[in-house]
């Protein structure tokens, strides 16, 4: 049963993740694009946890914690630069 | 009575799991829904991170301490970035004067970024 709940999150993840990566490449506003990059990187550092969680390995946590320190990053550097057209 | 605990432990990983699940789904669907950035704002950055958070704490009740202690690291990290990448986000919109599509939208910066009326 719980092999059950497992799978279908993996598959509910993953149309999430699909969704997600729709919304960048379709929305208009720039601003809105820069936050759904952010979301799908969120989505892909959560399958890792899920996956870490499936599998019971710790190394996928740490892929998932680089992943989600990655995200931040872009995501200030992409607001920074388009908001007042200089990163630092 | 701990044999009791540690039998039900899996039940409340699925239980965080399915939750966590969830909130990212109202996420992504506010992503879609909402008309202009400042109310998806509103939608993705916290839903998505209580979604995280949530199945980060699925995998720290059923794992080993090297899982648990990564949990816990994710979770404090993600809760220090979180509303800073979204102060980023929303200044930027602001800077570049992207509007407020919502009905009733107030802008009181002065700077007339809502739709409807002046």
């Amino acid at each position: 049963m719980h092999e059950i709940v497992f799978y279908l999150a993996f598959v509910w993840m993953t149309v999430l993740l699909v969704v997600s990566a729709a919304a960048v490449i379709r929305l208009r506003s720039t601003a809105a694009r820069i936050l759904a990059l952010d979301m799908l990187t969120l989505i892909l550092a959560a399958l890792l946890v899920l996956y870490a969680d499936a599998t019971r390995s710790s190394y996928y946590m740490d892929a998932a914690l680089i992943l989600s320190l990655l995200a931040f990053m872009a995501t200030l550097i992409l607001g920074r630069y388009y908001g007042e057209r200089k990163i630092f | 009575m701990a044999s009791a605990f540690a039998s039900a432990i899996p039940y409340v990983a699925d239980a965080l799991v399915i939750l966590g699940v969830f909130v990212m789904t109202v996420g992504v669907y506010g992503a879609i829904r909402m008309p202009d950035t400042y109310t998806k704002l509103h939608a993705m950055s916290k839903a998505v991170f209580l979604g995280v958070v949530s199945l980060c704490a699925s995998s720290a009740v059923t794992g080993d301490p090297a899982i648990i202690y990564r949990a816990i690291l994710i979770g404090v990290f993600l809760l220090v970035t979180t509303p800073i990448s979204s102060f980023v986000i929303a200044r930027a919109a602001f800077l570049r004067g992207e509007r407020m599509e919502t009905a009733d939208a107030c802008d009181e910066s002065g700077r007339g970024l809502t739709r409807g009326k002046e």
